[in-house]
């Protein structure tokens, strides 16, 4: 006994909830699978809590419940995340799956909002114009991306307008003061000015400035002043790794998913674990899904239209769980960020538990195709962003100088004459897919529903530790100017190999043979089945992902009610809600 | 010898003796000092029991089984209970534990130090709400205001003393935003 809708959602996150809202305001009775919560306003109440949220992971399924296996090469066995799954294993939300629930990654993001270069849409081309064909490692499947920055354009924008986007845009061909010169053409400025600075931002932009570069306040998902009824960020300094206990983070669960439930029209269905998409008997056309309910009872839903809107990773795992994957494409051409995290003691106090994590500024001078001609073989660069909020203490002892012993009066006495005068610093380097990395289905590891585990392999490579230690030398570079008394780095290939900006495992592309889905995120192999979200990626450069991500949902989201003959006239039409 | 653990909570997972070991062994993690309270007097034995009894109860089988890893690596060293050791021959078992922990991440009595430590900086820098950090000492220690609603521009300035920010807790806020509606 199943029940019939017009579309299948799975997944209430980033993506989902922006689907969710299009297709319900354009009329579609859409049914939303989480395996999550439905969260409210009052769940978030009072949310800080550094032992709930980040040491513990509430928001977050975690290993236990969603195990992930991960291994260096095909030569080792995988073993569930070994950076997170220990008795140590404190469940960063940071460094495994993110959070689950309405509102998915925004929920606990750090809510930076970066539109990729255009550059970053024809990496390959690029690469091979200024370093020569040769250039790109042995073996890597990088490839230019089906769509340009321009196709997006517009998408970038509804992101900024529809959910929410502080920050300082060049209009008219002029950067304004605290703004990036380095920034792609936009059509309109941000909707809000940035967010209040924290302190420790005020060292960086001072000495970046006097080094000759462009620091500039960072574009963030979160109000800066009153927007579409929700309020002005409080700067708690509970938001990277938190919910927002104001509703000032643009996350779906406070934007677009309540928006899709004022229609009347999309049925939320919480704490309900998708276990399978359901085919026509030659595969060719989705038909539905497979999934337990709340209670844990076994239930089918029927839809012409089925939309993955999971995480990038839980969209391979559905799609092979499902056996989709006919060319052998899913799960191939794996990209994450690798953080190469810098942390520096300030002469000044920085007080960095003042304001988010991102109340701050980054320079772009060495960013993508503006990356300098260099020693290290390094081809495409990364933003070094200023990290000034949101350090709690036991995070902060997670940060120490890992010249200090960790016990006794050294551990008492650093932290006390350094915690607030920490500062950070981080990049975004990019790695290039090759066909040795990828996800599959691990072929022992279970989760407690007796299906397979996602197995990761992925190590890091010479170009990505080599980016790593370039943008190093920058920001030692800056760490000096700045006056830091020490400073230290992570290592260029660090523990971790998840880093919840995981991308391109159901690449989008024209060639039904080299890639999983279309522009739009429909899957070649099955027609009604869409997969959409940073999965489709096709390079990766040095900016956050979600933006980008979000415009892909509004992108697929208009070209799916032009098929579905339901193109409303609000569409593009920006309506006060 | 170092001074007697005071119990001074209900236990609700360790025994008196074995709530004692970790009390001592805390103590050495975060030091007391005259005039700047350390983990004993942050209550993170309280957290530690707590959390076993709760969140952490997956963990009961390693902080028994680390309970007589070290007493035998103690065994090893001097003679005598961990917890009635002088305050410098604690601290040396703590020393030898810690270069094993680093030297060989494989064995369990260092690995058991390392999952100690971790409960330790918990309970000391965590919400009172969860059994440690009491009178705040944790946060007073490295100045952090605790569970504030916000802080202002004023505050977020590069020259504001945010020392003369009165700390508030998880509690603190419920009383702002009152109980069950």
């Amino acid at each position: 006994m199943s029940e019939n809708f017009d579309a299948i959602i799975v997944g209430m996150g980033s993506t989902g909830g922006i689907l969710a809202e299009q297709l319900t305001k354009a009329g579609l009775k859409v049914l939303g699978l989480d395996k999550g919560q439905d969260y409210t306003e009052e769940d978030f109440a009072i949310k800080q809590d550094e032992i709930r949220y980040y040491q513990r992971g509430a928001i977050v399924a975690g290993v236990n419940v969603d195990p992930v296996t991960w291994r260096a090469s095909d030569k080792d066995t995988a073993r569930i995340l070994p950076w997170s799954a220990g008795a140590l294993g404190n469940d960063e939300p940071l460094y495994g799956l993110p959070s689950i629930g309405t509102g998915g990654g925004t929920l606990h993001w750090g809510a930076a909002a970066y539109r990729f270069r255009e550059a970053d849409f024809r990496m390959k081309s690029a690469i091979a114009e200024r370093f020569g064909a040769d250039a790109l490692p042995e073996g890597s499947t990088l490839a230019d991306w089906p769509i340009r920055y321009g196709d997006l354009e517009p998408y970038y924008d509804r992101v900024e307008y529809e959910q929410g986007i502080s920050g300082l845009g060049n209009t008219g061909g002029v950067t304004p003061e605290g703004g990036n010169p380095f920034e792609p053409p936009r059509s309109r400025d941000y909707p809000m000015p940035p967010v209040t600075q924290g302190p420790g931002d005020v060292p960086f932009v001072a000495a970046t400035k006097r080094m000759g570069l462009h620091p500039f306040r960072q574009p963030l998902a979160i109000n800066s002043q009153e927007y579409k009824g929700r309020p002005a960020c409080v700067n708690c300094g509970f938001c990277h790794g938190y919910p927002c206990h104001v509703k000032a983070k643009s996350t779906t669960q406070v934007t677009s998913v309540p928006a899709a439930k004022a229609t009347g029209n999309l049925d939320l269905r919480p704490l309900s674990r998708v276990l399978r998409i359901n085919r026509t008997t030659d595969g060719k056309r989705a038909t539905g899904v497979s999934y337990l309910d709340s209670t844990g009872t076994y239930r089918e839903a029927t839809a012409d239209t089925v939309i993955l809107t999971a995480y990038s990773l839980e969209n391979v795992r559905l799609l092979l769980l499902s056996d989709i994957n006919s060319n052998g494409q899913v799960g191939q051409h794996f990209m994450t960020h690798n953080f190469g995290w810098f942390t520096s003691i300030l002469p000044e106090p920085t007080n960095p538990f003042l304001g988010t994590f991102n109340a701050s500024s980054a320079v772009d001078d060495f960013t993508s195709e503006l990356v300098p001609n260099n020693d290290l073989g390094v081809l495409w660069g990364s933003p070094i962003i200023s990290v000034v909020g949101d350090l709690q203490p036991i995070e902060a002892y997670h940060n120490m100088d890992p010249r200090t012993r960790k016990w006794g009066l050294d551990l008492k006495h650093w932290l006390r004459d350094n915690y607030t005068h920490m500062h950070r610093m981080y990049s975004q380097t990019t790695n290039f897919p090759y066909a040795r990395h990828y996800a599959d289905l691990d072929p022992t590891i279970k989760d407690r529903w007796g299906q397979p585990a996602l197995r990761i392999t992925h190590d890091w490579d010479d170009h990505d530790a080599n980016s790593v230690t370039l943008m190093g030398r920058y920001k030692e570079k800056i760490a000096r100017e700045m006056g830091a008394k020490d400073y230290w780095m992570d290592s260029p290939r660090p523990p971790y190999h998840l880093s919840t900006h995981d991308v391109g495992v159901h690449r989008m592309g024209e060639d039904p043979t080299k890639s999983v889905t279309d522009i739009y995120g429909q899957v070649h192999e099955c027609e009604g089945l869409y997969a959409i979200g940073g999965g489709q990626f096709v390079s990766y450069g040095g900016y956050n992902p979600n933006q980008t991500i979000q415009a892909l949902a509004y992108f697929s989201a208009e070209h799916l009610l032009k098929k579905l003959g339901v193109d409303g006239a609000h569409m593009g039409v920006l309506r006060a809600s | 010898m170092a001074s007697k653990f005071v119990l001074d909570f209900p236990l609700m997972f360790l025994n008196r003796e074995e709530a004692a070991v970790i009390d001592a062994l805390v103590g050495q993690i975060i030091p007391s000092e005259p005039g700047s309270p350390g983990a004993r007097e942050a209550g993170v034995t309280e957290y530690i029991d707590k959390a076993l009894a709760g969140f952490l109860r997956e963990l009961q089988p390693v902080y028994r089984s680390g309970l007589i890893a070290l007493a035998e690596f103690t065994a090893g060293i001097t003679e005598g209970r961990f917890h009635d050791l002088a305050d410098g021959q604690q601290e040396e078992v703590v020393r030898q534990l810690a270069e094993l922990s680093e030297r060989d991440p494989s064995d369990f009595a260092g690995q058991f130090f390392r999952i100690v430590r971790e409960h330790t900086v918990q309970g000391f820098f965590g919400d009172p709400a969860y059994g440690g950090n009491r009178e705040l000492v944790g946060w007073e220690l490295v100045g952090f205001p605790g569970a504030q609603w916000g802080y202002t521009a004023t505050q977020m300035a590069p020259d504001f003393n945010t020392r003369t920010i009165p700390m508030l807790t998880i509690k603190d806020l419920y009383s702002r935003i009152g109980g069950a509606q």
